[in-house]
């Protein structure tokens, strides 16, 4: 990875496969157009428990956010945004094969990704990438790219929270591709740097005189 | 000081404590501002240098339009200290009613994220109250007759940890389960570095995880522990959580610990008990004092940590 060189590019959604297929770990994206949000309520109400979504997903975008956005109900069925931020979203990947292939999403945003294998096995095999947010404590920048609230759906069963919110975009971003179409994983190579100095820190540190049951011993180690 | 003081009155209490909150949510406090921008400049690592970079830029868009730092507005809370001869109009059950109902308040007014759920149902009130929820903490200084409100959104989901560690494990012990917190949680920037580390030391169980966060979030960033053994510790571990080189966001770089805090209790005689608690890149506090005349000082000092409240002796 060489970090300062990282490309930009300026991408309209839904997502073309020329625009997916130019992405590769470690390049910033900005995201125009609209986009939809999904964690764990509408994974569970939608995936797991089947009940449809109450518009065409797949013919408003294929780009979807694991995010809860700062948003409230400013006057009955009329929403507003202030910040957005998305989730952890190693805790998605048991998701992520039914989400690409019924609903035809090429790009998930979340934060951190997930896991090299997840992008090898899943991700490589739909043409999908990973996006994650950055900083992670972006929420202004992130909330003043959104444009228009179009929708909020399943507010009743979800909470506000969990509902799944439909967004217009304008220059999304900085987004950092975390999973390219080629299953490769940007933090993945960023840890391979950072563990081959993190094992020195602990030389001389004697072990804790009693252990804990299923203590992980490698702190190398990624833990989802 | 008087003890038959005025009455600072539950409307002006409920005023800053919506101010307050308001502020914590929007507004990165100057110490953090300053230790934001020190970072982004020794930064050696470009992607770490930008990122650092859009930190400082998103600060200053908050503050511009008046909206939330970050999308998760985590935890409202409020740390509340009260001069021994305040009096409240209403006592301390209308403090805490005037808290909870400007959580309610701003949740609505500035859109934070309504976090608090019930933890099995996960219904959501939408105001980010419920059943202790906000936290309010207490402690007391004597001869004042004054309240500070402090509010702080602190994040929730990685970051902490405890463990029972024993005397024989000693600074070994202390810096290992400090490395084994960051290589947790730092990874790929789980717990939003770079972050503020409060470790708790000593005491119980209970008492260095609370100890742990107050550390985290009531201390100015660069304030060292009045004993000097444990501000050498600190620097220390703030050196070693740093060799790490997780930097912002994960990314690698040269900041991952914009500073480490060590409270100390003392504690069983057999036991070096520990906590860990990180305070997110959104660095999120605002502290007021209401006086009885109705004057309110805002000010960037928490000033929690008094000499009474971390005494040694019985007075």
């Amino acid at each position: 990875m060489s970090q300062g060189q990282n490309r930009e590019w300026e991408l309209t959604c839904p997502l073309v496969s020329s625009d997916i297929e130019k992405l590769a770990a470690g390049d910033l994206v900005y995201l125009s157009g609209p986009v939809y949000t999904a964690r764990d309520g509408v994974y569970q109400h939608m995936l797991i428990d089947g009940n449809a979504p109450p518009i065409d997903l797949q013919e408003l975008t294929n780009v979807s956010l694991q995010s809860s956005p700062a948003g409230v109900e400013v006057s009955p069925g009329e929403f507003e945004v202030a910040s957005l931020q998305a989730t952890a979203g190693f805790r998605y990947a048991q998701y992520m094969p039914q989400l690409l292939e019924e609903f035809g999403v090429k790009a998930v945003v979340g934060k951190a990704g997930m896991s090299e294998q997840v992008y090898q096995e899943v991700f490589r095999k739909h043409g999908a990438v990973c996006l994650t947010t950055m900083g992670y404590g972006l929420g202004a920048i992130y909330g003043r790219a959104i444009k228009k609230v179009l929708g909020v759906y399943w507010v009743e069963e979800l909470g506000i929270s969990e509902a799944l919110w439909t967004f217009e975009v304008d220059r999304l971003g900085p987004l950092l591709v975390e999973g390219d179409i080629h299953g490769n994983s940007f933090f993945a190579q960023v840890n391979d740097d950072i563990n081959r100095q993190l094992g020195a820190l602990y030389e001389g540190l004697k072990p804790p005189v009693y252990g804990r049951i299923g203590e992980e011993q490698k702190p190398e180690t990624e833990l989802f | 000081m008087s003890t038959t003081s005025t009455a600072i009155s539950r409307e002006l209490i409920y005023q800053v404590a919506y101010e307050t909150n308001k502020r914590a949510a929007i507004v990165v406090p100057q110490d953090g501002l300053a230790a934001f921008g020190e970072a982004w400049e020794r930064e050696s690592k470009p992607l770490a240098h930008f990122i650092l970079g859009q930190i400082l830029e998103n600060a200053k868009l908050a503050v511009a339009d008046a909206r939330p730092m970050c999308g998760d507005t985590g935890l409202p809370r409020y740390y509340v200290k009260l001069g021994n001869e305040a009096r409240i109009d209403g006592g301390v059950v209308a403090l805490e009613r005037a808290l909870r109902q400007a959580v309610a308040d701003i949740t609505q007014d500035i859109q934070l994220r309504s976090n608090r759920v019930h933890p099995l149902t996960r219904r959501n009130p939408g105001n980010n109250t419920g059943v202790f929820a906000p936290n309010i903490d207490y402690s007391f200084e004597p001869g004042g007759d004054w309240i500070d409100i402090i509010a702080v959104h602190k994040g929730g989901l990685f970051g902490t940890d405890y463990r029972m560690l024993f005397p024989a494990d000693g600074t070994d012990g202390i810096k290992r389960f400090l490395l084994d917190n960051m290589a947790e949680f730092a990874r790929r920037g789980l717990s939003c570095p770079p972050v503020v580390v409060g470790v708790g030391l000593g005491g119980t169980k209970d008492q260095a995880v609370t100890l742990s966060k107050e550390a985290a979030c009531l201390r100015l960033i660069g304030d060292r522990h009045p004993d000097s053994e444990v501000a050498a510790l600190e620097e220390e571990l703030r050196h070693l959580a740093n060799q790490t080189g997780f930097g912002v966001m994960g990314v690698g770089g040269d900041t991952t610990a914009l500073d480490v805090h060590v409270e100390i209790a003392y504690t069983h005689t057999g036991g070096l008990p520990i906590a860990i608690s990180q305070f997110c890149t959104a660095y999120r506090r605002s502290v007021a004092r209401v006086f009885p005349s109705g004057e309110v000082e805002f000010r960037e000092d928490p000033q929690w940590f008094t000499p009474y409240y971390r005494r040694e002796g019985i007075e």
